[in-house]
Protein backbone atom coordinates (compact mmCIF):
# COMPACT_ATOMS: atom_id res chain seq x y z
CA UNK A 1 0.00 0.00 0.00
CA UNK A 2 2.88 2.36 0.75
CA UNK A 3 4.42 1.56 -2.62
CA UNK A 4 1.08 2.29 -4.26
CA UNK A 5 0.78 5.73 -2.68
CA UNK A 6 4.34 6.67 -3.70
CA UNK A 7 3.54 5.69 -7.25
CA UNK A 8 0.36 7.77 -7.13
CA UNK A 9 2.31 10.77 -5.83
CA UNK A 10 4.78 10.50 -8.70
CA UNK A 11 1.99 10.34 -11.27
CA UNK A 12 0.25 13.27 -9.57
CA UNK A 13 3.50 15.22 -9.72
CA UNK A 14 3.81 14.57 -13.45
CA UNK A 15 0.18 15.54 -14.00
CA UNK A 16 0.60 18.91 -12.30
CA UNK A 17 3.94 19.53 -14.02
CA UNK A 18 2.62 18.85 -17.53
CA UNK A 19 -0.67 20.64 -17.07
CA UNK A 20 1.18 23.68 -15.71
CA UNK A 21 3.62 23.65 -18.63
CA UNK A 22 0.84 23.34 -21.22
CA UNK A 23 -1.19 26.06 -19.52
CA UNK A 24 1.80 28.39 -19.54
CA UNK A 25 2.37 27.62 -23.23
CA UNK A 26 -1.16 28.83 -23.94
CA UNK A 27 -1.25 31.72 -21.50
CA UNK A 28 2.17 33.36 -21.95
CA UNK A 29 1.85 34.29 -25.66
CA UNK A 30 -1.54 35.88 -24.96
CA UNK A 31 -0.26 37.75 -21.90
CA UNK A 32 2.77 38.93 -23.87
CA UNK A 33 0.51 40.46 -26.50
CA UNK A 34 -1.57 42.19 -23.80
CA UNK A 35 1.68 43.50 -22.27
CA UNK A 36 2.90 44.80 -25.64
CA UNK A 37 -0.43 46.50 -26.25
CA UNK A 38 0.23 48.62 -23.17
CA UNK A 39 3.76 49.62 -24.22
CA UNK A 40 4.79 52.70 -26.16
CA UNK A 41 6.43 52.11 -29.55
CA UNK A 42 9.95 52.56 -28.17
CA UNK A 43 9.40 49.86 -25.53
CA UNK A 44 7.42 47.56 -27.85
CA UNK A 45 10.32 47.34 -30.30
CA UNK A 46 13.01 46.83 -27.63
CA UNK A 47 15.00 43.57 -27.65
CA UNK A 48 16.00 42.51 -24.99
CA UNK A 49 12.57 43.46 -23.70
CA UNK A 50 11.99 45.90 -20.91
CA UNK A 51 10.13 44.09 -18.13
CA UNK A 52 8.80 46.99 -16.10
CA UNK A 53 7.32 50.12 -17.56
CA UNK A 54 4.43 52.47 -16.94
CA UNK A 55 1.52 51.11 -18.98
CA UNK A 56 0.17 53.48 -21.59
CA UNK A 57 -3.10 53.43 -23.50
CA UNK A 58 -1.50 55.22 -26.45
CA UNK A 59 -1.90 52.18 -28.77
CA UNK A 60 -5.58 51.88 -28.00
CA UNK A 61 -6.12 55.59 -28.56
CA UNK A 62 -4.23 55.48 -31.89
CA UNK A 63 -6.20 52.44 -32.93
CA UNK A 64 -9.49 54.29 -32.57
CA UNK A 65 -8.36 57.74 -33.64
CA UNK A 66 -6.08 57.04 -36.63
CA UNK A 67 -6.87 53.47 -37.69
CA UNK A 68 -10.67 53.69 -37.57
CA UNK A 69 -10.93 50.67 -35.32
CA UNK A 70 -14.29 51.82 -34.01
CA UNK A 71 -15.71 51.28 -37.49
CA UNK A 72 -14.27 47.71 -37.71
CA UNK A 73 -15.66 46.99 -34.28
CA UNK A 74 -19.07 48.38 -35.18
CA UNK A 75 -19.10 46.47 -38.46
CA UNK A 76 -18.27 43.24 -36.66
CA UNK A 77 -21.13 43.86 -34.23
CA UNK A 78 -23.64 44.69 -36.98
CA UNK A 79 -22.66 41.65 -39.07
CA UNK A 80 -22.49 39.16 -36.18
CA UNK A 81 -25.71 40.29 -34.48
CA UNK A 82 -27.50 40.72 -37.81
CA UNK A 83 -26.61 37.22 -39.00
CA UNK A 84 -27.60 35.68 -35.67
CA UNK A 85 -30.96 37.48 -35.59
CA UNK A 86 -31.81 36.31 -39.09
CA UNK A 87 -30.46 32.78 -38.62
CA UNK A 88 -32.03 31.86 -35.26
CA UNK A 89 -35.73 31.90 -36.29
CA UNK A 90 -35.03 30.10 -39.58
CA UNK A 91 -32.82 27.53 -37.85
CA UNK A 92 -35.23 26.81 -34.95
CA UNK A 93 -38.08 26.20 -37.41
CA UNK A 94 -35.82 24.04 -39.59
CA UNK A 95 -34.42 22.03 -36.70
CA UNK A 96 -37.96 21.45 -35.38
CA UNK A 97 -39.05 20.26 -38.84
CA UNK A 98 -36.17 17.80 -38.86
CA UNK A 99 -36.64 16.40 -35.36
CA UNK A 100 -40.45 16.25 -35.15
CA UNK A 101 -41.55 15.83 -38.76
CA UNK A 102 -38.43 14.19 -40.21
CA UNK A 103 -38.68 16.38 -43.31
CA UNK A 104 -36.58 15.03 -46.17
CA UNK A 105 -35.29 12.22 -43.95
CA UNK A 106 -31.62 11.43 -43.48
CA UNK A 107 -30.57 12.46 -47.01
CA UNK A 108 -31.68 16.07 -46.56
CA UNK A 109 -30.19 16.22 -43.07
CA UNK A 110 -26.94 14.93 -44.47
CA UNK A 111 -26.91 17.59 -47.20
CA UNK A 112 -27.49 20.31 -44.61
CA UNK A 113 -24.65 19.07 -42.41
CA UNK A 114 -22.36 18.12 -45.28
CA UNK A 115 -22.41 21.51 -46.96
CA UNK A 116 -21.50 23.26 -43.73
CA UNK A 117 -18.39 21.12 -43.39
CA UNK A 118 -16.99 21.85 -46.84
CA UNK A 119 -14.16 24.36 -47.16
CA UNK A 120 -15.46 27.94 -47.34
CA UNK A 121 -13.38 28.71 -50.41
CA UNK A 122 -15.71 26.46 -52.46
CA UNK A 123 -18.72 28.68 -51.70
CA UNK A 124 -17.14 32.07 -51.66
CA UNK A 125 -16.03 32.11 -55.31
CA UNK A 126 -19.52 31.71 -56.82
CA UNK A 127 -21.10 33.82 -54.06
CA UNK A 128 -18.68 36.61 -54.89
CA UNK A 129 -19.50 36.50 -58.62
CA UNK A 130 -23.26 36.37 -58.03
CA UNK A 131 -23.24 39.08 -55.33
CA UNK A 132 -20.98 41.26 -57.44
CA UNK A 133 -23.49 41.24 -60.29
CA UNK A 134 -26.30 41.98 -57.81
CA UNK A 135 -24.27 44.87 -56.32
CA UNK A 136 -24.33 43.15 -52.93
CA UNK A 137 -20.58 43.27 -52.26
CA UNK A 138 -19.47 45.73 -49.58
CA UNK A 139 -22.99 45.85 -48.11
CA UNK A 140 -24.10 44.57 -44.69
CA UNK A 141 -27.03 42.71 -46.26
CA UNK A 142 -24.67 40.91 -48.63
CA UNK A 143 -22.33 39.70 -45.90
CA UNK A 144 -25.20 38.70 -43.63
CA UNK A 145 -26.85 36.63 -46.40
CA UNK A 146 -23.52 34.98 -47.23
CA UNK A 147 -22.83 34.18 -43.56
CA UNK A 148 -26.08 32.20 -43.46
CA UNK A 149 -24.35 29.65 -45.71
CA UNK A 150 -22.26 28.33 -42.83
CA UNK A 151 -24.22 29.66 -39.86
CA UNK A 152 -27.60 28.17 -40.67
CA UNK A 153 -26.49 24.52 -41.02
CA UNK A 154 -24.41 24.88 -37.86
CA UNK A 155 -27.39 26.17 -35.89
CA UNK A 156 -29.81 23.60 -37.32
CA UNK A 157 -27.56 20.77 -36.19
CA UNK A 158 -26.98 22.27 -32.79
CA UNK A 159 -30.68 22.91 -32.20
CA UNK A 160 -31.67 19.45 -33.42
CA UNK A 161 -29.66 18.12 -30.49
CA UNK A 162 -31.67 20.28 -28.07
CA UNK A 163 -35.06 19.43 -29.53
CA UNK A 164 -34.32 15.70 -29.49
CA UNK A 165 -33.78 15.96 -25.73
CA UNK A 166 -37.16 17.62 -25.03
CA UNK A 167 -39.97 15.50 -23.57
CA UNK A 168 -42.72 15.04 -26.13
CA UNK A 169 -45.57 14.71 -23.60
CA UNK A 170 -45.96 18.50 -23.36
CA UNK A 171 -46.34 18.86 -27.09
CA UNK A 172 -48.82 15.98 -27.24
CA UNK A 173 -50.87 17.57 -24.43
CA UNK A 174 -50.83 20.90 -26.27
CA UNK A 175 -52.08 19.17 -29.44
CA UNK A 176 -54.94 17.58 -27.46
CA UNK A 177 -55.80 21.02 -26.06
CA UNK A 178 -56.29 22.13 -29.65
CA UNK A 179 -53.11 24.12 -30.26
CA UNK A 180 -51.89 24.09 -33.86
CA UNK A 181 -48.35 22.80 -34.47
CA UNK A 182 -47.12 26.36 -34.96
CA UNK A 183 -48.78 27.57 -31.74
CA UNK A 184 -47.27 24.59 -29.90
CA UNK A 185 -43.88 25.54 -31.30
CA UNK A 186 -44.16 29.20 -30.23
CA UNK A 187 -45.92 28.71 -26.86
CA UNK A 188 -44.42 25.43 -25.63
CA UNK A 189 -41.24 24.41 -27.45
CA UNK A 190 -39.47 27.77 -27.65
CA UNK A 191 -40.00 28.74 -23.98
CA UNK A 192 -38.72 25.41 -22.61
CA UNK A 193 -35.74 25.32 -24.96
CA UNK A 194 -34.89 29.00 -24.39
CA UNK A 195 -31.53 28.32 -22.65
CA UNK A 196 -30.45 26.11 -25.55
CA UNK A 197 -31.55 28.66 -28.13
CA UNK A 198 -29.71 31.42 -26.24
CA UNK A 199 -26.53 29.32 -26.15
CA UNK A 200 -26.89 28.64 -29.87
CA UNK A 201 -27.21 32.38 -30.48
CA UNK A 202 -24.03 33.10 -28.51
CA UNK A 203 -22.10 30.40 -30.40
CA UNK A 204 -23.41 31.79 -33.68
CA UNK A 205 -22.22 35.26 -32.65
CA UNK A 206 -18.71 33.92 -31.88
CA UNK A 207 -18.62 32.04 -35.19
CA UNK A 208 -19.49 35.21 -37.14
CA UNK A 209 -17.15 37.41 -35.11
CA UNK A 210 -14.20 35.15 -35.92
CA UNK A 211 -15.00 34.58 -39.60
CA UNK A 212 -12.40 35.81 -42.05
CA UNK A 213 -12.50 34.40 -45.60
CA UNK A 214 -16.06 35.46 -46.51
CA UNK A 215 -15.45 38.88 -44.97
CA UNK A 216 -12.15 39.29 -46.83
CA UNK A 217 -13.82 38.63 -50.17
CA UNK A 218 -17.19 40.33 -49.66
CA UNK A 219 -16.51 43.39 -47.53
CA UNK A 220 -14.86 46.65 -48.51
CA UNK A 221 -13.93 49.98 -46.98
CA UNK A 222 -17.33 50.61 -45.39
CA UNK A 223 -18.14 47.13 -44.09
CA UNK A 224 -14.76 45.59 -43.09
CA UNK A 225 -15.06 43.73 -39.77
CA UNK A 226 -12.29 43.41 -37.17
CA UNK A 227 -10.38 40.40 -38.62
CA UNK A 228 -10.12 42.02 -42.06
CA UNK A 229 -9.12 45.34 -40.51
CA UNK A 230 -6.41 43.67 -38.42
CA UNK A 231 -5.10 41.69 -41.41
CA UNK A 232 -4.84 44.90 -43.42
CA UNK A 233 -3.00 46.64 -40.57
CA UNK A 234 -0.54 43.75 -40.41
CA UNK A 235 0.55 44.29 -43.99
CA UNK A 236 0.72 48.09 -43.86
CA UNK A 237 4.14 49.72 -43.41
CA UNK A 238 5.98 46.92 -41.68
CA UNK A 239 4.87 45.58 -38.33
CA UNK A 240 2.96 47.91 -36.05
CA UNK A 241 3.57 45.71 -33.03
CA UNK A 242 1.97 47.96 -30.39
CA UNK A 243 -1.19 48.79 -32.29
CA UNK A 244 -1.61 45.25 -33.62
CA UNK A 245 -1.32 43.92 -30.09
CA UNK A 246 -3.98 46.33 -28.92
CA UNK A 247 -6.27 45.32 -31.80
CA UNK A 248 -5.68 41.64 -31.12
CA UNK A 249 -6.49 42.11 -27.45
CA UNK A 250 -9.73 43.86 -28.32
CA UNK A 251 -10.64 41.11 -30.78
CA UNK A 252 -10.21 38.23 -28.34
CA UNK A 253 -11.26 39.62 -24.95
CA UNK A 254 -14.99 39.91 -25.68
CA UNK A 255 -15.01 36.35 -27.08
CA UNK A 256 -13.23 34.88 -24.06
CA UNK A 257 -15.65 36.63 -21.72
CA UNK A 258 -18.86 35.68 -23.50
CA UNK A 259 -17.65 32.13 -24.09
CA UNK A 260 -17.86 31.59 -20.32
CA UNK A 261 -21.63 31.89 -20.55
CA UNK A 262 -21.81 28.95 -22.97
CA UNK A 263 -19.04 26.70 -21.58
CA UNK A 264 -21.54 23.87 -21.06
CA UNK A 265 -22.64 23.96 -24.67
CA UNK A 266 -19.22 24.33 -26.28
CA UNK A 267 -18.65 20.61 -26.86
CA UNK A 268 -22.06 20.18 -28.40
CA UNK A 269 -21.52 23.22 -30.57
CA UNK A 270 -18.16 21.99 -31.79
CA UNK A 271 -19.41 18.55 -32.76
CA UNK A 272 -22.76 19.67 -34.17
CA UNK A 273 -24.48 17.76 -31.41
CA UNK A 274 -22.67 14.49 -32.14
CA UNK A 275 -21.29 14.40 -28.60
CA UNK A 276 -23.43 15.62 -25.72
CA UNK B 1 -55.29 8.02 -41.16
CA UNK B 2 -53.68 8.76 -44.51
CA UNK B 3 -54.99 12.29 -44.30
CA UNK B 4 -53.43 12.70 -40.87
CA UNK B 5 -49.98 11.74 -42.14
CA UNK B 6 -50.35 13.94 -45.18
CA UNK B 7 -51.33 16.82 -42.91
CA UNK B 8 -48.27 16.14 -40.75
CA UNK B 9 -45.98 16.09 -43.77
CA UNK B 10 -47.31 19.42 -45.00
CA UNK B 11 -46.87 20.98 -41.54
CA UNK B 12 -43.27 19.73 -41.47
CA UNK B 13 -42.52 21.15 -44.88
CA UNK B 14 -43.98 24.51 -43.79
CA UNK B 15 -41.59 24.57 -40.83
CA UNK B 16 -38.66 23.71 -43.08
CA UNK B 17 -39.45 26.09 -45.94
CA UNK B 18 -37.51 29.18 -44.75
CA UNK B 19 -34.43 27.02 -44.14
CA UNK B 20 -34.65 25.23 -47.48
CA UNK B 21 -35.17 28.48 -49.40
CA UNK B 22 -32.27 30.22 -47.65
CA UNK B 23 -29.91 27.30 -48.19
CA UNK B 24 -30.95 27.08 -51.83
CA UNK B 25 -30.04 30.73 -52.21
CA UNK B 26 -26.69 30.75 -50.41
CA UNK B 27 -25.49 27.17 -50.82
CA UNK B 28 -27.02 25.28 -53.72
CA UNK B 29 -27.29 28.01 -56.37
CA UNK B 30 -23.64 29.03 -55.81
CA UNK B 31 -22.53 25.37 -55.95
CA UNK B 32 -24.45 24.77 -59.18
CA UNK B 33 -23.05 28.00 -60.61
CA UNK B 34 -19.45 27.00 -59.95
CA UNK B 35 -20.13 23.48 -61.23
CA UNK B 36 -21.31 24.93 -64.54
CA UNK B 37 -18.45 27.43 -64.60
CA UNK B 38 -15.91 24.63 -64.24
CA UNK B 39 -16.91 23.34 -67.71
CA UNK B 40 -16.64 26.71 -69.41
CA UNK B 41 -13.92 29.19 -70.13
CA UNK B 42 -15.14 31.87 -67.72
CA UNK B 43 -12.79 34.57 -66.44
CA UNK B 44 -13.31 37.96 -64.84
CA UNK B 45 -12.04 39.54 -68.05
CA UNK B 46 -14.40 37.47 -70.16
CA UNK B 47 -17.33 36.62 -67.86
CA UNK B 48 -19.74 34.73 -70.10
CA UNK B 49 -20.75 31.22 -71.00
CA UNK B 50 -19.87 31.04 -74.72
CA UNK B 51 -16.89 28.68 -74.59
CA UNK B 52 -17.77 25.19 -73.43
CA UNK B 53 -14.49 23.35 -72.81
CA UNK B 54 -15.57 19.96 -71.43
CA UNK B 55 -13.01 18.71 -68.91
CA UNK B 56 -10.23 21.06 -69.99
CA UNK B 57 -10.21 22.97 -66.70
CA UNK B 58 -9.75 19.74 -64.79
CA UNK B 59 -7.09 18.48 -67.19
CA UNK B 60 -5.27 21.81 -66.94
CA UNK B 61 -5.34 21.53 -63.16
CA UNK B 62 -3.73 18.10 -63.32
CA UNK B 63 -1.08 19.49 -65.65
CA UNK B 64 -0.32 22.44 -63.36
CA UNK B 65 2.72 21.79 -61.17
CA UNK B 66 1.48 24.45 -58.69
CA UNK B 67 -1.71 22.45 -58.23
CA UNK B 68 0.32 19.37 -57.31
CA UNK B 69 2.46 21.47 -55.01
CA UNK B 70 -0.67 22.78 -53.29
CA UNK B 71 -1.99 19.23 -52.91
CA UNK B 72 1.34 18.13 -51.46
CA UNK B 73 1.41 21.04 -48.99
CA UNK B 74 -2.22 20.40 -47.99
CA UNK B 75 -1.79 16.68 -47.39
CA UNK B 76 1.51 17.24 -45.55
CA UNK B 77 -0.10 19.87 -43.30
CA UNK B 78 -3.25 17.86 -42.62
CA UNK B 79 -1.25 14.64 -42.20
CA UNK B 80 0.93 16.32 -39.56
CA UNK B 81 -1.51 18.44 -37.57
CA UNK B 82 -4.31 15.91 -37.12
CA UNK B 83 -2.29 13.04 -35.56
CA UNK B 84 -0.14 15.42 -33.50
CA UNK B 85 -3.14 17.32 -32.19
CA UNK B 86 -4.81 14.04 -31.33
CA UNK B 87 -1.76 12.74 -29.40
CA UNK B 88 -1.24 15.99 -27.47
CA UNK B 89 -4.96 16.55 -26.95
CA UNK B 90 -5.64 13.02 -25.76
CA UNK B 91 -2.69 13.14 -23.34
CA UNK B 92 -3.90 16.39 -21.83
CA UNK B 93 -7.48 15.12 -21.66
CA UNK B 94 -6.30 11.99 -19.81
CA UNK B 95 -4.35 14.13 -17.32
CA UNK B 96 -7.33 16.45 -16.83
CA UNK B 97 -9.60 13.46 -16.24
CA UNK B 98 -7.62 12.43 -13.13
CA UNK B 99 -8.73 13.59 -9.71
CA UNK B 100 -6.65 16.72 -9.32
CA UNK B 101 -6.89 20.17 -7.78
CA UNK B 102 -7.38 23.30 -9.90
CA UNK B 103 -9.04 21.23 -12.62
CA UNK B 104 -11.31 24.09 -13.69
CA UNK B 105 -8.38 26.49 -13.81
CA UNK B 106 -6.35 24.23 -16.10
CA UNK B 107 -9.38 23.42 -18.22
CA UNK B 108 -10.33 27.07 -18.63
CA UNK B 109 -6.84 28.13 -19.66
CA UNK B 110 -6.27 25.21 -22.01
CA UNK B 111 -9.51 25.83 -23.89
CA UNK B 112 -9.09 29.58 -24.39
CA UNK B 113 -7.68 29.23 -27.95
CA UNK B 114 -10.95 27.55 -28.97
CA UNK B 115 -12.75 30.88 -29.13
CA UNK B 116 -9.88 32.75 -30.82
CA UNK B 117 -10.01 33.23 -34.58
CA UNK B 118 -7.16 31.89 -36.74
CA UNK B 119 -6.53 35.51 -37.81
CA UNK B 120 -5.77 36.57 -34.26
CA UNK B 121 -3.70 33.46 -33.56
CA UNK B 122 -1.75 34.10 -36.76
CA UNK B 123 -1.09 37.72 -35.83
CA UNK B 124 0.07 36.81 -32.32
CA UNK B 125 2.57 34.23 -33.56
CA UNK B 126 3.71 36.36 -36.46
CA UNK B 127 4.70 39.02 -33.94
CA UNK B 128 6.29 36.57 -31.49
CA UNK B 129 8.27 34.83 -34.25
CA UNK B 130 9.36 38.00 -36.05
CA UNK B 131 13.03 37.55 -37.13
CA UNK B 132 14.33 40.73 -35.43
CA UNK B 133 11.59 41.94 -33.10
CA UNK B 134 10.22 38.59 -31.98
CA UNK B 135 10.44 37.54 -28.38
CA UNK B 136 10.80 33.80 -29.10
CA UNK B 137 14.27 34.01 -30.63
CA UNK B 138 15.35 36.32 -27.82
CA UNK B 139 14.39 33.74 -25.20
CA UNK B 140 16.08 31.02 -27.21
CA UNK B 141 19.31 33.01 -27.26
CA UNK B 142 19.03 33.56 -23.50
CA UNK B 143 18.74 29.79 -23.07
CA UNK B 144 21.73 29.28 -25.36
CA UNK B 145 19.66 27.77 -28.17
CA UNK B 146 20.49 28.49 -31.81
CA UNK B 147 18.70 31.24 -33.74
CA UNK B 148 15.87 29.87 -35.90
CA UNK B 149 14.47 31.71 -38.88
CA UNK B 150 10.97 30.41 -38.16
CA UNK B 151 9.17 31.67 -41.22
CA UNK B 152 12.07 32.61 -43.47
CA UNK B 153 12.95 29.31 -45.10
CA UNK B 154 10.66 26.84 -46.93
CA UNK B 155 11.55 23.94 -44.62
CA UNK B 156 11.03 25.75 -41.31
CA UNK B 157 7.93 27.71 -42.45
CA UNK B 158 5.71 24.65 -42.85
CA UNK B 159 6.90 23.19 -39.52
CA UNK B 160 6.24 26.53 -37.81
CA UNK B 161 2.71 26.62 -39.24
CA UNK B 162 2.09 23.10 -37.97
CA UNK B 163 3.25 24.13 -34.49
CA UNK B 164 1.07 27.25 -34.48
CA UNK B 165 -1.92 25.19 -35.63
CA UNK B 166 -1.31 22.70 -32.82
CA UNK B 167 -1.17 25.59 -30.33
CA UNK B 168 -4.52 26.79 -31.65
CA UNK B 169 -6.46 23.59 -32.28
CA UNK B 170 -5.33 21.25 -29.53
CA UNK B 171 -8.08 22.77 -27.38
CA UNK B 172 -10.64 21.33 -29.80
CA UNK B 173 -9.33 17.82 -29.10
CA UNK B 174 -9.09 18.41 -25.34
CA UNK B 175 -12.66 19.67 -25.16
CA UNK B 176 -14.20 16.79 -27.09
CA UNK B 177 -12.04 13.98 -25.71
CA UNK B 178 -12.42 15.13 -22.11
CA UNK B 179 -16.20 15.31 -22.54
CA UNK B 180 -16.00 11.73 -23.78
CA UNK B 181 -13.73 10.54 -20.97
CA UNK B 182 -15.90 12.01 -18.24
CA UNK B 183 -19.00 10.31 -19.60
CA UNK B 184 -17.54 6.79 -19.68
CA UNK B 185 -19.25 4.19 -17.46
CA UNK B 186 -17.42 3.29 -14.22
CA UNK B 187 -18.03 -0.50 -14.17
CA UNK B 188 -15.46 -1.64 -16.78
CA UNK B 189 -12.73 0.18 -14.84
CA UNK B 190 -13.72 -1.41 -11.53
CA UNK B 191 -13.77 -4.83 -13.19
CA UNK B 192 -10.33 -4.27 -14.71
CA UNK B 193 -8.86 -3.25 -11.34
CA UNK B 194 -10.33 -6.34 -9.66
CA UNK B 195 -8.81 -8.44 -12.45
CA UNK B 196 -5.45 -6.93 -11.54
CA UNK B 197 -4.84 -4.85 -14.68
CA UNK B 198 -2.12 -2.21 -14.35
CA UNK B 199 -2.44 1.44 -15.33
CA UNK B 200 -1.09 1.02 -18.85
CA UNK B 201 -3.32 -1.98 -19.55
CA UNK B 202 -6.37 -0.07 -18.33
CA UNK B 203 -5.46 2.88 -20.56
CA UNK B 204 -4.96 0.72 -23.65
CA UNK B 205 -7.66 -1.92 -23.27
CA UNK B 206 -10.38 -0.19 -21.28
CA UNK B 207 -10.22 3.60 -21.70
CA UNK B 208 -9.11 3.73 -25.30
CA UNK B 209 -11.39 0.96 -26.50
CA UNK B 210 -14.39 2.57 -24.80
CA UNK B 211 -13.35 5.92 -26.27
CA UNK B 212 -13.04 4.59 -29.81
CA UNK B 213 -16.32 6.03 -31.19
CA UNK B 214 -15.62 9.47 -29.72
CA UNK B 215 -12.00 9.42 -30.88
CA UNK B 216 -13.24 8.57 -34.37
CA UNK B 217 -15.66 11.51 -34.43
CA UNK B 218 -13.06 13.92 -33.03
CA UNK B 219 -10.35 12.90 -35.49
CA UNK B 220 -12.65 12.89 -38.53
CA UNK B 221 -14.02 16.28 -37.59
CA UNK B 222 -10.59 17.77 -37.10
CA UNK B 223 -9.54 16.23 -40.44
CA UNK B 224 -12.41 17.96 -42.23
CA UNK B 225 -11.66 21.28 -40.55
CA UNK B 226 -7.93 20.98 -41.25
CA UNK B 227 -8.66 20.69 -44.97
CA UNK B 228 -10.13 24.17 -44.94
CA UNK B 229 -7.16 25.88 -43.29
CA UNK B 230 -6.86 29.24 -44.96
CA UNK B 231 -6.79 32.18 -42.55
CA UNK B 232 -3.62 31.09 -40.77
CA UNK B 233 -1.71 30.80 -44.05
CA UNK B 234 -3.07 34.12 -45.33
CA UNK B 235 -1.96 35.94 -42.19
CA UNK B 236 1.39 34.28 -41.48
CA UNK B 237 3.05 33.28 -44.76
CA UNK B 238 0.77 34.10 -47.73
CA UNK B 239 1.84 30.73 -49.12
CA UNK B 240 5.55 31.56 -48.93
CA UNK B 241 8.48 31.54 -48.83
CA UNK B 242 8.13 30.73 -52.52
CA UNK B 243 5.27 28.23 -52.70
CA UNK B 244 6.34 26.17 -49.70
CA UNK B 245 3.14 26.78 -47.70
CA UNK B 246 0.74 27.32 -50.61
CA UNK B 247 -2.16 25.31 -49.19
CA UNK B 248 -5.03 24.34 -51.55
CA UNK B 249 -7.54 26.96 -50.30
CA UNK B 250 -4.94 29.69 -50.74
CA UNK B 251 -4.05 28.33 -54.20
CA UNK B 252 -7.71 28.57 -55.24
CA UNK B 253 -7.99 32.06 -53.76
CA UNK B 254 -4.95 33.22 -55.76
CA UNK B 255 -6.24 31.60 -58.97
CA UNK B 256 -9.48 33.53 -58.57
CA UNK B 257 -8.46 36.94 -57.35
CA UNK B 258 -4.95 37.28 -58.77
CA UNK B 259 -5.16 34.93 -61.75
CA UNK B 260 -8.73 36.09 -62.50
CA UNK B 261 -9.37 32.56 -63.75
CA UNK B 262 -12.66 31.56 -62.18
CA UNK B 263 -13.25 28.43 -64.24
CA UNK B 264 -9.89 26.91 -63.35
CA UNK B 265 -10.42 27.80 -59.68
CA UNK B 266 -13.91 26.26 -59.72
CA UNK B 267 -12.57 23.03 -61.19
CA UNK B 268 -9.94 22.77 -58.45
CA UNK B 269 -12.47 23.64 -55.74
CA UNK B 270 -14.67 20.76 -56.96
CA UNK B 271 -11.69 18.42 -56.65
CA UNK B 272 -11.14 19.65 -53.09
CA UNK B 273 -14.84 19.19 -52.40
CA UNK B 274 -14.65 15.59 -53.56
CA UNK B 275 -11.85 14.78 -51.11
CA UNK B 276 -13.61 16.42 -48.15
CA UNK B 277 -17.00 14.94 -49.10
CA UNK B 278 -15.61 11.42 -48.74
CA UNK B 279 -14.54 12.15 -45.15
CA UNK B 280 -17.86 13.86 -44.40
CA UNK B 281 -19.73 10.73 -45.55
CA UNK B 282 -17.58 8.54 -43.29
CA UNK B 283 -18.19 10.94 -40.38
CA UNK B 284 -21.92 11.04 -40.98
CA UNK B 285 -22.20 7.25 -40.97
CA UNK B 286 -20.31 7.20 -37.69
CA UNK B 287 -22.63 9.83 -36.20
CA UNK B 288 -25.75 7.97 -37.30
CA UNK B 289 -24.37 4.87 -35.61
CA UNK B 290 -23.88 6.91 -32.40
CA UNK B 291 -27.27 8.56 -32.17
Amino acid sequence: MIKYSIKKKIIDGFTYLFLTLFSLAILLPILWVVRTSLATDVIAYQIPPKWFFTPSLENYRDLFVTNGFLRFFGNSLIISIGTTLVAIPIATLGAFAFTRFNVGGRPLQFIVLGTQMLPGIIFILPIFVIFNSLKLTDTYIGVIIAYLAFNLPFLVWLLMGFFEGLPQELENAAAIDGLSPFETFIKIVIPISAPGVMAAAVLSFILCWNEFLFALVLTGGTTNPVPVGLAAMATQRGVLIGKLSAGTTLAILPMIIISFTVRKYLVRGLTFGAIK
Amino acid sequence: MNGFFRQKRITGIRFATPMILTLALVVFIPLIFSFVVSFYRYTFINPDFNQFVFFNNFINAFRDQYFWNAMKVTFLFVGLVVPLEFIVGYSIALLLNREIKFKTVFYTILTIPMVMSPVVVGLIWKMLLHPELGIVNYFMSVLGLPYINWLGSPKTAIVTLVLVDIWHQVSFMILILLAGLSSLPKEPFEAAIIDGANGLQILLYVTTSLMKPIITVAVLMRLILAFRTYDLIYIITKGGPGISTDIISYYIYKKTFMGMDLSQASAVSYLLMLVVMVIVVILFRQMVKER
